[in-house]
C-alpha cells in the first residue's frame, strides 16, 4: 500500500518534471543555436508527451485502486515567513483530484496528437523548431496549470500558457496580421493576468498562503468538488472571486473579451487547434472549477459566473451562425461551449449541494467532450471542401443556407442589425478601444503629464514625453 | 467629421468631373483585367498569372508586374549565385546569353577601364553586396569589408593594387611644387588632406613599419572614400517616379496609420458574407438588392456600436438612399473629394481595386462566370464593391487624419500632405553605386589612385552603366542563362537520342493512352520497362470527350474537358439492369449518413444541440483524432470498408447515346449521337497517331488526385479537366470505341480497328498511385486473361513510379523498396497532417510533340508533358498539328507560367505559405484571421520547383510551325512574345531548330553525349536533386530484360 502510494507520487512528480525538461532541452538548444534535426526535436515531443499519458493514467487508476481522492504531493516550500503576523507561506505542491486527473490526461492525450501532426505538418518549416519550443512551454504550463496546489504554481503555470500563445499566434511573424493580433492576444492575457495576481496576493491576504486545499476547505475526507469553503471576510472572498472570474474571463475569451479569440487563427493549424480550440480556452472554465466551492459564498458571485456565461454563449451562437470563413465560425462555436460550460459552473454553484456538484462534474465531462470534438473539427478546417462536396454528393442536393427560425422570424430592419451585430462580432473590439482603453490611456498620460510638471516645477526642463510629440504613435497605440 | 452632405460637393462634382458614367464603367473594366482570374478553389484552373500582359514581350511583362503588382519578376540574385555554385547555371551559359546580347556592343570601352562585356559579367556572376543605407552603414561599420578584399579577387590584383595605392599615398608624402597645374579630381576631393585622414597622421617611419593587412586596410578605406565622393557627385538625379499615390498611401507614410486596414476590417467580412457559397448558417439579409444596396442597408442602421471611424456612416448611408444615388454616381461623387483629378481616375481607381485585388477579382468571376459557379453575382457587383470601398476609405481617412492631428480641412488635402513616393523598383542610391563602384574597382582591379584621376566624363559613363544594369537586367541575363542551360541540356538529349533508331516491339502486347501530364511521362517510362511489349501515348486527358458528367453518386454536374471549353454535352452514370433496388438501399442509407453528418457538422456549432453533442458524443471524438492522426492508412482502409456498404455498386454504366437531335441536360438529350461519338474516337486517334497496327487492348488512363486537408487538393487534378478527375472521359471513350457501330462509321473514315481490340478506361490517382479500371467485367474471355496480366505488369509499373516520386520527398528516405515507396503514397493521400501530398506539376520544363518512337526510353525525369503526334500522317498544312497544339498549349503553357510565378514570388503571385490557410466562403482561402483573399500555388507546392519557361520541342519543321503561327493567333501570342521557349525536331532527320528572336535556327548541340542507364531506377536511385537526361535500355525491346532485376527488388 506504500510503495503504491510512493509510486503513484513519483508518477504525480514525472507528469509535472518532463514537460519542464522537455522546455529545458529545446530552449537550451535554441539558446545556443544547436539545431536539433526534425526528427530527434518531435521524437522527444511525442516521447514526453507518452510519458505522460502513461504516468497520468497509472495514477488514475492507483487513484481508483486505492480509493484515495486526493493525492498531493508536497516539493517543499520555497518562502515561509515564521512571523505570525505576516504568517506567508509559498509552496510547491501538486494535486493530483477528480479534477486535475482528467484533465492532465487530456492535456497529453491532446499535445500528443498534436505534436504527432506537426511533425509532419511543418516539415520544411524555417520555424519547425521554434514552434516546437513554443509548443513545450505551452504543455508544461498546461500541465502546470492543471495540477497546481496553490495559486502561485497556477499563475506560474498559467503565464507560460499565455506567453507561449502568443508567441504561436504571432508565429507567421513576416507578415504584420499576425504580430499585430498576437500583441493583441497579449494585451488581453497581461490584463486577465493582472486580475489573478491581484487575486493571489489578496488570497494570500485572505488565508496565509495560496493553497487551493486551504481556500476551498479541501481537506483529507472532503475532496474536489466537497469542499466548504469557511471564510468569514465574505466582502474579501467575493472580491478574490471578482478578480479570478476577469482572470477567466480573459483567458476564455468570454464576453467582453471575445475579440480575440477569431484574431488569434494567424498560426498553423495545429496551434490553432489545440489553443484556441482546445486547451488554453478552457483554462479560464477549469481555473473557475478549481477554486468552484468559493463561489459557492455569495449569489453575487455565481449569479455574475452565469450571467457572463450565457452571455458569452448567446453572443457566440448568433455571431458563429454569420461567419464565413471556417477558422471564425469553428472558433465562434467553441466560445458558445465554453459560454455554456462557465454557466454550468455558476448553476452548480448556485444550486449547490449534491447536485451542484454533479453539474460541475458536467461541466468538467462538457470541457473534456468539447475539447477533443473541437480539436478534431479545428485540423479537418482545411478539409471542408472536400467534406461539402461529399455531403452534397450524399443527400444529393446543393448545400444552401439553412434559415434560422427565430432570425427569419424576426421583421426586416431588426434582423439586419443582429445581422450587422453579429458580422462585426457584437463590436467588442471597438467596445473594449473607447469604453476602457482610450479612458485607460488618457488617465494614465494625464498622470504622466501631471508627473512630468512636477519634476519640471522641482528640476526645471524635463524633455517632453514622447507621446506629446508625437501624436501618430499615440493614434496608433490606442488602437492595438 | 467632414461633412458628406451633398451641397458640399454638388458643384464640384459637376464641375471637375469629366468622366461620364460610360466612361467610369469602361475604366472600371479597363483595371479589371489586371484583378487575379483565379475563379473558385475547388475547381483549380492553372493559367498565366500575368495574363493581362500577355500581349506585351514576356520580360516587359514582368516589369510591367513589377509596377503593377510589386510582385518579383525573378528567383532572388542570391538564389541564381546558389545555382551558379550548384552548377544548374554554368559561367559558359552567361557569357553565351550576354554576348548574344550585346553583340557588338559588348566590346564597347567604359570609362577606358573595362569593356561593357566584362563590366556585367563581373556584375552578374559575382554577389553584390547592395544594402539600404542603414545596411550599409552597419556593414562599413561592423564587417570585414573596409579591411579585407573580397574573397573573389585573386592574388595578383590584390597584390597589384595595394601595392600601387602605397605607392600613390608614399609619394603624396612628399609635396612638389608641380609644374603641370593638375585638373582638380571629379570626386572633388582634396587629395593631401585625404590622405592624412586615411592613414591618422601617422608617420613616415610608422607608415614604413605597417603590415601588408595595415596597407590592405589603407588601400580599401581609400577605394571607398574615393568611390562614394566620385558617385555622390557624379550621379546624374534621377527624375522622381510619377506613380500615383492613393491617399490612404500618403497617409499611411504620415500619420502611420493603415487605412487600409481599418476599411478591410469592415470591407472584408461583409464582401466574404455577400459572395459566401453556403459556410455561414445565415445568409447575408439583402443580398438580392446588391453589393451596393445591401452594404447601404445594413450601414444605414445606426451604429453606436460601430467603429469609431465609421460612426456617422449613416448619416451619410441615409442620405445615399435618400436621394437615390446609385454606386456608379457615388464614385463620381467621391473621386473629387478625394482630390482625383480626371485625368488621374483610371490610376486611382485601377490602384484602389490592385489593393484588394484577390477579392475584387472573385467578384468579377462570380459575376461574369456565373455558370461555373453555385450561387453567382449579379451584375454591378464589382462596382459596388469599388464604391462602398471608396466610401469607407473617405470616412476612414477623415478620421484618422482628423485623430493623428496631420490634417484638418477638406479631404482632396490629403493629396496635398509631404509624402514621398515609392522609389521605382531597382533604382540605385548613390551610396548603393558607390558600392558597386567599390566592388567592381576589386573585382577588376581599379586601385583607388585610378579612380580619384577618372574624369568627370568616365565617372558619369561608368556610373550610367552600372545604373543600366540594374538587379533586373541581372536577375534577367542569369535567368536566360538558367534556361539555356536547362534548355541546351535537353535539346542535347533529344538530338542524341533521336539519332538512335527505334525498335518496335511485334507483336504490341498493349497500348496505353495517358494523359500529356508531366506526372504521366514517368508511369508511362515505367509501363515501357516492366513491359516492354507495350505502347504507350499521349493525348489531353479529357480525351475529347467535352462533357458535363454527373456520377451515379454526385448530386451536380461537373463540367469534364479544358477549361476555355464549354461543354454541349450530358453524361450520366447509371446504375447497371438488375442493381437498382440494393442502390436504392445504398442510396438511401448515404442520403441518412449524409444528412446525418451535415448535421453533427452544423449541430456542433450550435448551442444547446452542440452542448449536447460535446458533452455525450465529443470523448468519442477522440478516436477519429488520435487514429486518423497516428495510423492515417489504416484508419482508412477501416472507413474504407464502411463505404462499401452504402457505395454505388460497381455495376454501373454511362448513359452515353441519345435519342433526340440536340443535346441537352433533358432526359432524352443525355449523351452523343453515334456521329459525333465517331467524331470524337477520330479526332483522337488522329491527332496521337493510332490509326493502325491496333493491339488486342488499348487502355485509356485519366488521372486525378486525392489528398487530405488541402483546399488546393483540385490543383493537382487534370489540367485538361480544368481541375477535375478524368476518369469518366477515359471510360466514356473506351465505352465509344468499343461500339461496333461507331467502329464502322470510324472505318468509313479509314481507321480500322480489328474485333480483336478491345478498349479499357482508367483513372490513375496521381497522388497514391492507384488505378482503377472501368468495366472490366464486359471484356470476354481470351481479352479478360490477358488485361489480368498485364494489370500486374501496371501494378509493377506503379510501384516504381511511386518510389520514383517518393526520391522527391525529403521525408520519405532513399532507400525505400518499391513496395515501402507505394505504402508511403498510400499515407500521404490519406493522412491529415500532410502538407505534400504530391509535388504535382513542380518542375515541369518541357512538353514534346511528337511521336514517342523518339523519346521512348529517354529519362525525363518527370519534367516533360508529352502529347503524341505523327508528322507523316498530318494533312499537308499540319492541320492536325494545330489542333493539337490548340489544345495542349494553354494547358501546358498555363501549368507552367502558373509555377513560374507562384515560384518567384511565392507570397505576391502565388497564395504564401499553406499552413495558415483559412477556407472562406467556399470559394478561397485567406491567410490567417482575415485578409485578402490569396489566389496562385502555394509555397509548399512550388518549393523544389525550377522556375524556367516550358521548352515546347514539336516534331516538325519551321515552314509548318510558322503557318501555324499565322493560323492561330494565341499560339503566336505565346511564341513570340516569348512565353514559351520552342524548339522544332526535323521529322526525318536528328536536327534541331530553335526560335530564337523570331527566327528558327539551327540548333548546335554542345554534347552528343547523353549516359546509358540499366533502368530508370539505376539512374536516379539514391539521389534527391536534379537529375540528367539518360537513355534507359530497361525499355527497349528485346535489348534488355528486365525479370532479373524486377526478381530481385518485389
Ligand atoms: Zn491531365
Amino acid at each position: 500500500m506504500l510503495d503504491l502510494e510512493f509510486l503513484s507520487q513519483v508518477l504525480a512528480v514525472t507528469t509535472v518534471v518532463t514537460p519542464l525538461m522537455l522546455v529545458g532541452v529545446l530552449g537550451i538548444a535554441s539558446l545556443f543555436s544547436r539545431r536539433l534535426s526534425e526528427r530527434v526535436t518531435s521524437r522527444l515531443t511525442q516521447f514526453v508527451g507518452a510519458t505522460g499519458i502513461v504516468a497520468s493514467v497509472v495514477i488514475l487508476v492507483l487513484m481508483l485502486i486505492t480509493g484515495s481522492r486526493h493525492n498531493h504531493v508536497t516539493l517543499g516550500n520555497w518562502v515561509i515567513l515564521n512571523d505570525p503576523s505576516l504568517h506567508f507561506h509559498f509552496t510547491f505542491k501538486i494535486i493530483f483530484d477528480r479534477l486535475s486527473v482528467p484533465f492532465a490526461i487530456l492535456i497529453f492525450v491532446l499535445c500528443e496528437v498534436i505534436a504527432t501532426f506537426a511533425r509532419h505538418y511543418l516539415h520544411r518549416e524555417t520555424g519547425f523548431h521554434r514552434f516546437f519550443l513554443l509548443f513545450s512551454i505551452f504543455q508544461a504550463g498546461m500541465i502546470l496549470t492543471a495540477v497546481a496546489g496553490t495559486v502561485e504554481m497556477l499563475f506560474a503555470g498559467w503565464e507560460m500558457v499565455g506567453l507561449s500563445s502568443a508567441l504561436l499566434v504571432a508565429y507567421f511573424q513576416n507578415r504584420a496580421a499576425p504580430v499585430r493580433n498576437g500583441l493583441r492576444v497579449w494585451i488581453v492575457y497581461r490584463f486577465a493576468d493582472a486580475a489573478f495576481l491581484l487575486a493571489a496576493i489578496m488570497l494570500h491576504h485572505l488565508s496565509g498562503g495560496g493553497d487551493f486545499d486551504v481556500l476551498t476547505g479541501v481537506t483529507n475526507l472532503q475532496t474536489w468538488p466537497e469542499g466548504v469553503v469557511e471564510i468569514t471576510e465574505t466582502g474579501t472572498a467575493i472580491l478574490v472571486g471578482y478578480l479570478l472570474l476577469i482572470a477567466a474571463a480573459g483567458k476564455s475569451a468570454l464576453v467582453p473579451f471575445s475579440g480575440w479569440l477569431p484574431r488569434a487563427m494567424e498560426g498553423p493549424t495545429p496551434s490553432s487547434a489545440i489553443f484556441y480550440g482546445a486547451l488554453s480556452v478552457h483554462l479560464g472554465a477549469y481555473l473557475l472549477l478549481r477554486v468552484s466551492p468559493v463561489l459557492v459564498v455569495s449569489p453575487w458571485l455565481w449569479g455574475a459566473v452565469i450571467a457572463l456565461g450565457l452571455a458569452t454563449a448567446m453572443f457566440a451562437a448568433i455571431t458563429a451562425r454569420v461567419q464565413t470563413d471556417i477558422k471564425s465560425a469553428l472558433s465562434f462555436a467553441a466560445l458558445t461551449q465554453i459560454g455554456l460550460i462557465v454557466t454550468e459552473i455558476g448553476l452548480g454553484a448556485a444550486i449547490g449541494g449534491r447536485i451542484g456538484q454533479l453539474i460541475w462534474y458536467f461541466a468538467l465531462s462538457h470541457i473534456i467532450g468539447h475539447a477533443c470534438l473541437r480539436t478534431l473539427q479545428f485540423i479537418r478546417a482545411p478539409s471542408l471542401l472536400k467534406d461539402y462536396g461529399q455531403l452534397e454528393n450524399a443527400t444529393g442536393s446543393r448545400l444552401l443556407h439553412r434559415p434560422i427560425l427565430f432570425t427569419s422570424s424576426l421583421p426586416g430592419p431588426l434582423q439586419v442589425r443582429l445581422y450587422r451585430f453579429a458580422l462585426e462580432r457584437g463590436h467588442l473590439d471597438t467596445l473594449l478601444t473607447r469604453f476602457f482603453v482610450t479612458p485607460f490611456l488618457k488617465l494614465f498620460r494625464g498622470c504622466d503629464r501631471i508627473e512630468r510638471a512636477w519634476a519640471n516645477l522641482l528640476q526645471g526642463g524635463v524633455p517632453d514625453s514622447p507621446h506629446h510629440s508625437e501624436p501618430s504613435h499615440q493614434q496608433s497605440e490606442s488602437r492595438t | 467629421m467632414v461633412d458628406f452632405s451633398r451641397s458640399e460637393g454638388g458643384d464640384s462634382q459637376s464641375g471637375s468631373t469629366s468622366h461620364g458614367d460610360g466612361d467610369l464603367l469602361s475604366i472600371i473594366q479597363h483595371a479589371v483585367h489586371l484583378l487575379p482570374s483565379q475563379g473558385p478553389i475547388s475547381v483549380f484552373v492553372h493559367h498565366n498569372t500575368l495574363h493581362a500582359f500577355q500581349h506585351l514581350p514576356f520580360f516587359t511583362a514582368l516589369r510591367r508586374g513589377v509596377e503593377v503588382y510589386g510582385c518579383e519578376p525573378f528567383l532572388s540574385e542570391e538564389a541564381f549565385h546558389h545555382k551558379l555554385a550548384d552548377g544548374r547555371i554554368r559561367l559558359e551559359d552567361i557569357e553565351q546569353v550576354l554576348s548574344e546580347e550585346l553583340g557588338a556592343h559588348g566590346e564597347d570601352k567604359i570609362a577606358g577601364l573595362t569593356t561593357r562585356f566584362k563590366l556585367r559579367l563581373t556584375m552578374a556572376k559575382d554577389p553584390l553586396y547592395l544594402g539600404s543605407g542603414e545596411e550599409l552603414e552597419w556593414q562599413i561599420a561592423e564587417t570585414q569589408i573596409l579591411k579585407k578584399m573580397r574573397s573573389e579577387v585573386s592574388g595578383a590584383t590584390r597584390k597589384g593594387m595595394v601595392e600601387s595605392t602605397r605607392h600613390w599615398a608614399l609619394r603624396q608624402r612628399i609635396p612638389v611644387e608641380t609644374t603641370i597645374s593638375e585638373e582638380p579630381s571629379a570626386t572633388g576631393i582634396d587629395l593631401a588632406p585625404f590622405l592624412q585622414e586615411l592613414s591618422f597622421g601617422a608617420s613616415e617611419s610608422a607608415m614604413d613599419r605597417w603590415t601588408e593587412h595595415r596597407w590592405e586596410e589603407f588601400c580599401l578605406t581609400a577605394l571607398w572614400k574615393v568611390c562614394v565622393a566620385g558617385a555622390k557627385r557624379n550621379r546624374r538625379e534621377r527624375t522622381e517616379s510619377a506613380r500615383l499615390m492613393r491617399p490612404c498611401d500618403i497617409l499611411k507614410q504620415v500619420a502611420g496609420e493603415d487605412v487600409d486596414r481599418l476599411v478591410n476590417e469592415l470591407l472584408i467580412p461583409f464582401t466574404a458574407a455577400f459572395l459566401d457559397q453556403g459556410l455561414s448558417q445565415w445568409s447575408l439579409p439583402g443580398r438580392d438588392l446588391g453589393f451596393y444596396e445591401a452594404f447601404l442597408l445594413h450601414a444605414s442602421q445606426t451604429g453606436f456600436l460601430a467603429e469609431r471611424w465609421f460612426h456617422d456612416g449613416n448619416v451619410h448611408v441615409r442620405r445615399l438612399q435618400a436621394e437615390n444615388v446609385s454606386a456608379l454616381d457615388l464614385i463620381h461623387e467621391l473621386l473629387p473629394k478625394l482630390g482625383i483629378a480626371p485625368e488621374e481616375t483610371e490610376e486611382f481607381l485601377t490602384q484602389t481595386l490592385l489593393s484588394l485585388r484577390g477579392w475584387a477579382g472573385m467578384i468579377w468571376q462570380t459575376e461574369t462566370q456565373a455558370s461555373r459557379i453555385a450561387r453567382p453575382s449579379p451584375q454591378g457587383t464589382l462596382v459596388g464593391f469599388l464604391a462602398v470601398k471608396l466610401l469607407l476609405e473617405c470616412h476612414a481617412l477623415t478620421y484618422v487624419a482628423k485623430e493623428a492631428g496631420v490634417w484638418t480641412g477638406s479631404l482632396a488635402d490629403i493629396r496635398k500632405l509631404p509624402a514621398s513616393p515609392q522609389p521605382l523598383p531597382y533604382e540605385l542610391t548613390a551610396m548603393q553605386c558607390a558600392s558597386v563602384v567599390f566592388q567592381m574597382a576589386q573585382l577588376l582591379g581599379w586601385s583607388p589612385e585610378t579612380l580619384y584621376h577618372l574624369p568627370r566624363r568616365d565617372w558619369r559613363a561608368l556610373l550610367a552603366e552600372i545604373e543600366s544594369f540594374s538587379n533586373f537586367e541581372r536577375r534577367r541575363l542569369l535567368q536566360l542563362a538558367y534556361e539555356r542551360r536547362y534548355r541546351n541540356q535537353a535539346l542535347d538529349a533529344f538530338t542524341a537520342h533521336a539519332r538512335k533508331p527505334h525498335v518496335a516491339a511485334t507483336p504490341v502486347r498493349a497500348q496505353v493512352i495517358t494523359c500529356i501530364d508531366d506526372r504521366e511521362e514517368s508511369l508511362r517510362r515505367h509501363i515501357e520497362e516492366v513491359a516492354p511489349d507495350v505502347e504507350t501515348w499521349g493525348a489531353p486527358g479529357f480525351f475529347s470527350v467535352a462533357m458535363y458528367y454527373k456520377g451515379v453518386a454526385d448530386a451536380l454536374e461537373t463540367p469534364l474537358c479544358p477549361g476555355n471549353v464549354r461543354p454541349r454535352h450530358w453524361v450520366h452514370e447509371e446504375v447497371a439492369n438488375g442493381f437498382e433496388s440494393s442502390d436504392q438501399l445504398r442510396r438511401k442509407a448515404r442520403k441518412v449518413v449524409g444528412k446525418l453528418s451535415r448535421h453533427l457538422h452544423l449541430e456542433s456549432r450550435s448551442m444547446t444541440r452542440g452542448a449536447i453533442l460535446a458533452t455525450f458524443l465529443g470523448p468519442f471524438a477522440s478516436v477519429p483524432l488520435i487514429s486518423r492522426i497516428l495510423f492515417p492508412l489504416q484508419t482508412a482502409r477501416v472507413s474504407e470498408v464502411a463505404r462499401k456498404l452504402m457505395e454505388v455498386p460497381s455495376a454501373t454504366q454511362l448513359r452515353l447515346e441519345r435519342a433526340t437531335p440536340e443535346p441537352g441536360n433533358e432526359p432524352g438529350q443525355i449523351g452523343f449521337s453515334p456521329q459525333e461519338m465517331a467524331g470524337i474516337i477520330e479526332k483522337v486517334l488522329r491527332d496521337t497517331g493510332l490509326t493502325s497496327n491496333f493491339a488486342s487492348l488499348v487502355l485509356l488512363i485519366g488521372h486525378g488526385s486525392s489528398s487530405q486537408n488541402n483546399p488546393h487538393e483540385s490543383a493537382y487534378n487534370c489540367g485538361a479537366c480544368a481541375g477535375s478527375r478524368g476518369g469518366p472521359n477515359a471510360r466514356a471513350f473506351a465505352q465509344m470505341a468499343n461500339d461496333p457501330r461507331i467502329r464502322k462509321l470510324l472505318a468509313d473514315q479509314g481507321i480500322v480497328i480489328p474485333e480483336s481490340t478491345w478498349f479499357v478506361g482508367g483513372y490513375h490517382n496521381t497522388c497514391n498511385d492507384e488505378i482503377e479500371f472501368f468495366d472490366v467485367d464486359k471484356l470476354s474471355e481470351p481479352v479478360r486473361k490477358s488485361f489480368f496480366s498485364l494489370k500486374e505488369k501496371l501494378d509493377e509499373a506503379l510501384a516504381w513510379n511511386a518510389l520514383e516520386r517518393c526520391r522527391k520527398f525529403e521525408s520519405a528516405p532513399l532507400t525505400l523498396t518499391p513496395e515501402e515507396a507505394i505504402r508511403q503514397v498510400k499515407i500521404r493521400s490519406e493522412d491529415l497532417s500532410q502538407a505534400r501530398p504530391e509535388f504535382n506539376h513542380a518542375t515541369n520544363a518541357i512538353c514534346y510533340v511528337g511521336r514517342r518512337e523518339r523519346t521512348r526510353s529517354l529519362f525525363l525525369d518527370r519534367r516533360a508533358f508529352l502529347q503524341s503526334y505523327d508528322p507523316e500522317q498530318d494533312t499537308p498544312d499540319a492541320s492536325i498539328l494545330l489542333r493539337v497544339l490548340q489544345a495542349a498549349t494553354p494547358v501546358a503553357a498555363g501549368i507552367s507560367l502558373e509555377y513560374y510565378f507562384s515560384c518567384v514570388d511565392p507570397a505576391g503571385y502565388g497564395c504564401g505559405n499553406k499552413l495558415p490557410h483559412n477556407v472562406v466562403s467556399l470559394l478561397g482561402v485567406m491567410e490567417g484571421a482575415q485578409s485578402d483573399l490569396r489566389t496562385g500555388l502555394s509555397s509548399q507546392m512550388v518549393e523544389i520547383h525550377e522556375p524556367i519557361r516550358i521548352l515546347f520541342v514539336v516534331e516538325t519543321t519551321p515552314e509548318l510551325m510558322t503557318s501555324i503561327m499565322d493560323r492561330d493567333t494565341n499560339i503566336r501570342e505565346l511564341i513570340q512574345n516569348e512565353w514559351v521557349q520552342l524548339a522544332l525536331l526535323d521529322p526525318n532527320s536528328s536536327q534541331l531548330h530553335l526560335y530564337q528572336a523570331g527566327a528558327f535556327v539551327p540548333y548546335r548541340p554542345e554534347s552528343s553525349q547523353l549516359p546509358v542507364a540499366g533502368s530508370s531506377y539505376e539512374w536516379f536511385r539514391g539521389w534527391r536533386g536534379d537529375m540528367g537526361f539518360a537513355s534507359v535500355l530497361a525499355s527497349e525491346p528485346k535489348t534488355f530484360r528486365k525479370t532479373s532485376r524486377s526478381k530481385e527488388v518485389f
